[in-house]
């Protein structure tokens, strides 16, 4: 563990070697690595995204939300509903520079209606109305059959295409989706981290530490919590139309509570309060299950295992451990 | 107007089912303030224990009295070893982690044990019949399950408001430090309310077995059931588990009757309204 | 030990980041992702070239979750065939990998890549529920990968959302239930009452059922569609459908619905008041068991029955019996006859499984006799050409069987909504 720390240590302080080494390997994946462990990246990277989102509400400023699979899903819904090929939907357009914009305001007015009414309230209460939320736009997804596809969810989503109408470019391969997920992640990352360092980034972190503290410094707490609550949202949204574009499918699955469930356990797994904690917590939720489904049928024991494990000795998650051995060393 | 009626039964004897099982949450959320998303397992835990148990020892009635006590022990077992480094108000995502991770065990263990047909618990013989109301039947069985439901909300609300147990609980005692000072063996009391809880989880689970079989992914349908009724109710408070049930098991029954569309949407759809109207329940006497 | 907040440990660290220093944190999370993933690319170490490989059949099924039984069956019927052509086709032997889809489109979709595109599988196979065979519709025809589909009847596969790579060995939603109606109405009562769960195959089922039933001038007092996968308790549904006093009900349920539903109905006495006539798969062997004497006397319609009278169904009904130590079932027939269309593609190419140009062509009209009777696989619809029957779950020797009560004839998907 000590060499871990170590390693930790030098990455921080060989910043420009690392980023290289990480921009050519992500770039040239796919020259070296299969198809199929193309779409594990595809994958990870899109529920790294929604990870993160979540993360920015639990570990930056102290929300739990259960919920959270409400945007995911609501993501892949509108996108599946205005670009896909199916009798019951609009298939206006597939282009982005279109449909981007609309996943944006369609997830942020959804997450702005439900942050206000959700952030009256706190801590477990929170959880529970988050919770409810997300299940009250599942049971829409499932039985308002005419418009979501009922159980069955919106097929025939295609992939995005640029159109700049002289010139448009479809991201139709494996590879060039791969890609413009790179793409999404690196832009999302970039963001979040100017957020996450920015004053308003700085007052979530004051109003995880101490809410009223923050409020008798003058700070209009809830502006900024739905603040925070809509760029959550939104984030995931982005995922959630990701995810819809993958696989050609919007399903009602991406907004049961247990998805809420998963996408949490990552963001705890990994670590709150980090930008790369949910990303190893999304590696270790998708990647380690498919792997043991194929050799055991008992892979969700171990994979509760792993959670009581994880709750019992490492309750800061994979990062909590990392950071304390580096804690160590100085 | 008949069918009314029978559906205000069938509403009832859902309720009576959706108590039993809310009691036992009510009890484990509202005391000890824990996150418990094990609670579904409990109550499915609880119907295939009682399969195996009526065939080993085949008596139905006997197995009724014992799988809930062994539910329970196994509840406490695990409180004891495990959930009571959990406590505390910041650690509700810990829990979470950690009894979903009880979930899934519990999940698998089943398949392993009891395969992945359907299965079925028979009512006992003496309860496998039906009476007749307004010209049509209506199995016996359902109406025991309203009398199982009064008399244990009779037991509990004994033991809420006439024994030295219940005067703790009913002070709203949820701290463990502060408590602890006062010389009350707070450990004690959460490991037997978890015990309690998932006791009644588990005869739950056998009581309502007979009316919709169990089945993978019964045990999260329950669970956020069981949440909306706690919720809608209030935590820790008996009565308003009783009420709370009530409420839920009306709109779930009369939605599925008249609004089969917006059935579940409604239940939801009210746990938030109270959630965000009234959040320490709509029918428990704590205010804000 | 006394937990502290999260705070304390990881904010000092994050404070003393500047940009440049959190973007290498990001990257260091993409090395370990790269990294693990490159470990699993490299841990496939297989070459699947030449023709001594064997033939790689991929089979995605529900393994866990509501209809996990069926899956079972499917998985018991493919490999009793295999088994009996000595796992071996085309000249070329026969390996299977399963894969477990717990009925959920998003599994299903790893589990489609990391068959095809991992195990390199050579055809796909599979496939219950209707809602994870239309979210893997894209990929098995954007892929330009061979399924025989082993039972999700969603009608759409046939019709608007039909693939030249996706043939079905079962049936289509439409298929036993627009014979039915005719019949039902002939026989049974011209009003009724209709129940199934609310997903695209409960609808399918419905439509087709009412399309001939009031094309013969029946008439339909009220249609409810129940929660899905589960419908929880169905008392107050049971309730419902007394309330409309219908002199017949038609529904259609699977697995466990099937046995709460069936079960309640007779709790309540509807059994005895109201003829059920219903989709098979309500009654069917791997059901019946659990209902019990609840399911007595009710007729369904289905492109099979355990007591259908044929030398081909004799045969398999007791060599499964002798397998598996159970009844069969209708899925372990689609099972079954998914290895016998697979065999006969192997042996048409003679195991050359890159032409799948020919494979395809193999399949068009192509005639074997099944436990169910003599089937066509219709070029149209992709859907077997089939007997229908009316069956009726009796008693003998102490058991519940299905047995045949009326051969309706043959039946092909139309191919398109025109008939419901």
């Amino acid at each position: 563990m000590k060499k871990m720390g170590n390693v930790y240590a030098w990455i921080l302080s060989h910043n420009v070697h690392v980023l290289a080494i990480l921009f050519i390997l992500a770039i040239g994946a796919p020259l070296w690595v299969t198809t199929y462990t193309i779409s594990l990246l595809i994958e990870v990277l899109i529920f790294s995204i929604f990870a993160i989102s979540l993360d920015l509400l639990v570990g930056y400023t102290g929300l739990p939300s259960f919920g959270h699979a409400a945007f995911f899903g609501l993501g892949a819904y509108i996108i599946a509903y205005i670009s896909g090929d199916n009798e019951l939907t609009l298939g206006l357009t597939k282009n982005i520079l279109l449909t981007l914009p609309i996943v944006i305001v369609g997830t942020g007015l959804m997450a702005l209606l439900l942050g206000i009414l959700s952030l009256r309230s706190d801590g477990v209460y929170f959880l529970m109305i988050t919770l409810a939320f997300a299940q009250m736009l599942f049971s829409i997804a499932m039985r308002w059959s005419a418009i979501t596809g009922g159980s069955d969810g919106l097929i025939g989503v295609p992939r995005p295409e640029i159109d700049l109408g002289l010139w448009n470019y479809t991201f139709e391969s494996r590879t060039a989706f791969y890609y413009f997920v790179v793409i999404i992640f690196a832009a999302i990352l970039f963001v979040l981290h100017h957020i996450v360092n920015s004053p308003f980034g700085l007052a979530l972190k004051g109003i995880k530490s101490n809410q009223s503290r923050m409020k008798s410094l003058g700070y209009n707490t809830l502006y900024y919590k739905i603040g925070a609550f809509v760029i959550a949202g939104v984030i995931a949204g982005v995922s959630g139309m990701l995810l819809a574009q993958f696989y050609w499918h919007a399903s009602p699955e991406n907004l049961y509570w247990t998805m809420s469930g998963q996408v949490l356990i990552m963001v705890i797994l990994g670590g709150v309060g980090t930008l790369i904690g949910p990303i190893i917590g999304a590696i270790l939720m998708r990647v380690l299950p498919n792997i043991m489904s194929t050799h055991t049928h008992n892979w969700q024991s171990y994979m509760g295992l792993i959670l009581i494990v994880f709750v019992l000795c490492a309750p800061n998650g994979i990062m909590g451990i990392l950071s304390k051995r580096r804690n160590k060393d100085l | 107007m008949n069918e009314m009626i029978v559906q205000s039964i069938n509403s009832i004897v859902f309720s009576m089912l959706l108590f039993i099982m809310a009691a036992g949450l009510s009890l484990i959320f509202g005391h000890t303030n824990f996150i418990n998303l094990a609670h579904g397992s409990f109550y499915v835990l609880g119907g295939y224990i009682g399969i195996t148990a009526i065939n080993q020892i085949g008596n139905y009635w006997l197995a009724l009295l014992l799988v809930p006590i062994l539910v329970g022990l196994l509840g406490a077992t695990i409180e004891y070893l495990f959930l009571r480094r959990l406590y505390g108000k910041h650690r509700h995502l810990e829990q979470v982690l950690f009894t979903m991770g009880l979930a899934l065990i519990t999940t698998d263990i089943i398949r392993l044990n009891w395969g992945t047909y359907v299965v079925n618990i028979e009512p006992p013989i003496l309860l496998d019949a039906s009476i007749t109301l307004f010209d049509a039947q209506f199995p016996l069985y359902r109406i025991a399950i309203i009398a199982a439901g009064l008399t244990i909300a009779g037991l509990l609300w004994i033991l809420i408001q006439r024994t030295r147990l219940g005067t703790i609980l009913r002070a709203g005692v949820s701290d463990i430090d502060l408590v602890s000072e006062t010389g009350i063996n707070i450990q004690v009391i959460f490991t037997g309310i978890f015990a309690l809880g998932t006791a009644l989880a588990a005869l739950a689970g056998i009581i309502g077995a007979p009316l919709h079989g169990l089945y993978p992914g019964l045990q999260f349908e329950i669970l956020v059931l069981t949440l909306a009724v706690v919720i809608v109710g209030g935590l820790g408070d008996l009565k308003g588990a009783f009420l709370g049930s009530i409420l839920i098991g009306t709109v779930d029954t009369f939605g599925k009757a008249l609004l089969p569309e917006i059935s579940l949407f409604l239940i939801f759809a009210l746990m938030a309204i109270v959630l965000l109207v009234k959040p320490s329940g709509l029918f428990s006497a704590r205010g804000e | 030990m006394k937990h502290n907040s999260n705070t304390s440990l990881t904010y000092p660290i994050i404070r003393s980041y500047s940009r440049r220093k959190l973007l290498k944190i990001a990257g260091a999370g993409a090395v370990a992702y790269a990294g693990s993933t490159l470990a699993t690319a490299c841990s496939i170490g297989n070459d699947v070239s030449g023709t001594d490989s064997p033939i790689r059949i991929g089979v995605l099924l529900p393994y866990t979750g509501i209809y996990a039984a069926l899956g079972d069956s499917i998985a018991s019927g493919l490999e009793m065939y295999l088994d009996e052509i000595g796992n071996q086709a085309g000249g070329r032997n026969i390996q299977i990998i399963a894969e477990d889809t717990e009925m959920k489109p998003n599994i299903a979709q790893q589990k489609i890549r990391k068959l095809v595109e991992q195990d390199e599988v050579d055809i796909v196979a599979g496939i219950v529920s209707t809602g994870v065979l239309y979210g893997l519709r894209e990929y098995f025809h954007n892929n330009k990968k061979i399924l025989i589909c082993a039972n999700a009847g969603g009608n759409k596969i046939s019709r608007d959302m039909k693939s030249p790579y996706i043939w079905r060995s079962s049936f289509s939603n439409w298929q036993p239930n627009w014979p039915l109606g005719l019949w039902a109405y002939k026989n049974v009562a011209s009003k009724v009452f209709m129940s199934a769960p609310d997903y695209g195959a409960g609808h399918n089922m419905v439509n087709a059922f009412s399309h001939s039933f009031q094309s013969a001038g029946g008439m339909i007092l009220g249609k409810q569609f129940t929660p899905f996968p589960s419908m929880g308790d169905p008392a107050p549904f049971i309730t419902e459908i007394r309330k409309s006093r219908p002199p017949m009900v038609f529904c259609f349920y699977s697995g466990s619905a099937a046995v709460a539903f069936v079960k309640a109905y007779n709790e309540f006495g509807l059994t005895k008041e109201i003829p059920l006539v219903c989709s098979g798969f309500t009654v069917e062997e791997d059901v019946l068991p659990a209902q019990g004497s609840a399911a007595v006397g009710a007729r369904s319609g289905l492109h099979w029955a355990l007591l259908l009278d044929n030398p081909t169904n004799r045969q398999f009904t007791t060599a499964y019996k002798d397998r598996t130590n159970t009844d069969a079932n209708v899925f372990a027939v689609q099972g079954y006859d998914t290895g016998k269309i697979i065999s006969h593609m192997l042996n048409e190419v003679q195991g050359d499984t890159s032409n799948t140009g020919k494979m395809l062509e193999s399949l068009h009209q192509l005639s074997f006799a099944s436990p169910r009777g003599p089937v066509i696989l219709d070029s149209k619809s992709q859907n077997p050409t089939q007997h229908i029957y009316v069956r009726e779950v009796k008693e003998i020797d102490g058991q519940l069987h299905n047995a045949v009560v009326e051969d309706l004839g043959e039946f092909t998907d139309p191919g398109d909504d025109s008939l419901g």
